[in-house]
């Protein structure tokens, strides 16, 4: 079980650390909190129009969120010279990834559940019928966007440009998120049942598994220079 | 370095020579003329009209009377009597080319076929914008091979830049 | 050397695959422009797919090379092979943009419109962004090794990602709007199946000399690196 405590720990620490100083999550909020501010002042709050662009620009704000707190997974371990650390544990390389992906999932989640309820603030939106599909939708997405941030974070942390890089290898390979995130949570909030979206959930968890399992496996040859 | 530029030479001629059948097949086939010159010229030999179905002037004969209209591009018209069989597609303001002759004695356009508009600078442009890069994409690469064998020869292995 | 012996071989083959390559292209051309009559529903507008249709086959050959030689170098950690996939990388943006040009121009005589969200067109665009970010990142990555394994990665995922980005999309249009534009809805006949079949094949074979040229030129500039001292490890070469 030397795995799974190596994931834990990761997961924890980073956990811990982010609790001690909010630097990272406090900056995801924010800068999600503008892109919100901003939309509700560009567009005019016609409540017809208002419901089609609804879930683009609740999933714009969330990209955001992921480009911002996402490019800095490895960050520590880069400044504080541990990567060569992580070539030394006797496990796959792939628990160090799911440590992080595990961390990094909890740190948008928790953005996620923060910025809702400004959402309905804002918009006057009626979510709270919509609770649990709105739940299972966004931990799906996160997921994946979760999984292929920390991927791509690992490639790029290194690389001076990396504000740069980072959202340009991110947006191409995840519009398959947005585009399932954004369908599904249109349908979420126009009251339609579930099975009329569930083909939309399923895509985005066909993403998930296909992408954590190879994400995983291809870590191996990240740390191994 | 020679051979290179040997053999782009004929590959530019061959292609010079292709290109030069197109647009000979163009001016035969494609090539049509407006209502300006057609009025101004008066030509004898089947010539493509291209133009504009002026708004109201299609005017469907009974049987026996063949379809009229008015072409008109650039602001001048010419008259046209259609003869032949599809009339389905013709519409006003629907911009058409029709294959016939100019009789000039009763000025009109005796027309008995119709063919799409050829758009063909969208297909020079479209060969013009992928065949030109690839070409000089190909030309720099192998130039650049032939540069680079030729600086390795020179460049003794045992010398430290200076 | 292995990488040695593997440069003189593509020296002696390339010269054939070449020339069978501009004569397939001459006789496509030549086909396609000259002899071949327009079609019944397109017009002359079709003669633009004789360029395009071979430059998107050939965009989506030349990404599943890439994918194949980044499998290999992660295999087996040759310099050439890395050589060959930056080459890969950089015809595959080549023609996935000049596929994208000939379509736009095709697109607006036929449906009046340069650009449509068809899952076809919207898969293409993201391997363009793809592939963008592949020669972005090994330009920003100073180290060479750690470059080539970090891209040879990040093509790997790029080749997962596309067909599951085209079915998602696909997925959308299909409920948005029953997909009726379709870039070969009409059947072909014989007459245009020649200038399609010469163009495609041609530009295929094509694809694989300017593959060959390509890892060529980037063996050699690291070469000349190598001998005039600028690389600090010459493991590679004698």
């Amino acid at each position: 079980m030397h795995f799974f405590s190596v994931v834990k720990w990761i997961a924890w620490k980073d956990l811990l650390s982010e609790y001690r100083n909010r630097e990272n999550i406090s900056s995801m909020f924010f800068f999600a909190l503008n892109v919100i501010l901003i939309f509700s002042f560009s567009f005019s709050l016609d409540p017809e129009t208002l419901k089609e662009i609804m879930p683009g620009i609740i999933w714009v704000a969330f990209g955001f969120t992921a480009i911002i707190g996402l490019g800095k997974s490895f960050l520590i371990e880069v400044n504080n010279d541990c990567m060569e650390y992580f070539q030394c544990l006797p496990v796959p390389k792939g628990a160090i990834y799911l440590g992080k992906f595990l961390g990094n999932l909890l740190f948008m989640l928790t953005v996620e559940i923060v910025l809702f309820p400004l959402f309905v603030l804002f918009f006057n939106l009626t979510l709270l019928d919509q609770f649990l599909p709105l739940l299972l939708i966004s931990a799906v997405a996160t997921i994946g966007l979760s999984a292929l941030g920390t991927l791509f974070s690992a490639l790029t942390v290194q690389i001076r440009a990396r504000e740069v890089m980072f959202p340009i290898l991110l947006l191409p390979l995840s519009v398959p998120i947005f585009i399932g995130a954004v369908e599904a949570t249109r349908g979420a909030l126009s009251g339609a049942p579930l099975s009329s979206y569930q083909h939309w959930i399923e895509l985005l968890g066909v993403f998930d598994v296909i992408f954590v399992v190879v994400s995983f496996w291809i870590f191996e040859f990240i740390l191994d220079y | 370095m020679k051979g290179l530029y040997l053999r782009w030479g004929v590959l530019m001629m061959v292609f010079a020579v292709i290109g030069f059948l197109a647009i000979s097949r163009y001016n035969r086939d494609v090539r049509t003329i407006s209502p300006r010159v057609l009025l101004s010229e008066s030509p004898s030999a089947e010539k493509r009209l291209m133009g504009m179905i002026d708004a109201g002037s299609l005017k469907r004969g009974s049987d026996g009377v063949p379809f009229r209209f008015s072409l008109s591009s650039e602001g001048v018209k010419a008259s046209v009597i259609f003869l032949g069989d599809d009339t389905e597609s013709l519409r006003d303001l629907k911009t058409i080319v029709v294959v016939g002759r100019w009789k000039a004695e009763k000025g009109v356009f005796e027309a008995a076929e119709i063919r799409l508009t050829p758009n063909y600078n969208f297909v020079t442009s479209a060969y013009v914008f992928s065949l030109i890069p690839l070409i000089l994409l190909i030309f720099s690469m192998e130039r650049r091979v032939a540069l680079l064998y030729v600086m390795i020869k020179e460049e003794k292995v045992y010398q430290a830049a200076v | 050397m292995v990488a040695t012996r593997f440069i003189g071989w593509l020296r002696r083959f390339e010269k054939w695959f070449g020339f069978v390559a501009a004569i397939l292209i001459a006789a496509g051309l030549y086909t396609g422009l000259v002899t071949s009559s327009p079609d019944y529903y397109q017009g002359e507008v079709v003669r633009i797919m004789y360029v395009h249709v071979p430059f998107v086959q050939t965009a989506m050959l030349s990404y599943f090379t890439l994918f194949v030689c980044s499998i290999w170098y992660l295999w087996k950690r040759e310099s050439v092979v890395d050589n060959a996939c930056h080459a890969a990388a950089g015809l595959s943006l080549f023609f996935t943009a000049g596929g994208l040009l000939t379509g736009s121009i095709w697109g607006k005589p036929t449906w009046n419109a340069w650009w449509v969200w068809d899952p076809r067109l919207t898969s293409f665009a993201i391997l363009f962004l793809t592939l963008v970010g592949y020669l972005m990142l090994r330009t920003f990555l100073e180290d060479k090794e750690k470059g080539a394994t970090f891209c040879a990665i990040l093509a790997i995922i790029g080749f997962i990602d596309l067909p599951i980005i085209h079915f998602s999309v696909e997925w959308w249009r299909s409920l948005h709007q029953p997909s009726s534009i379709s870039t070969r809805g009409i059947s072909i006949a014989p007459d245009m199946m020649v200038p399609f079949t010469l163009m495609g094949v041609g530009v295929s074979i094509l694809f694989a000399y300017m593959l060959m040229v390509r890892t060529q030129m980037l063996y050699l500039q690291h070469l000349l690196e190598a001998k005039q001292g600028r690389l600090l490890s010459e493991g590679q070469f004698e």
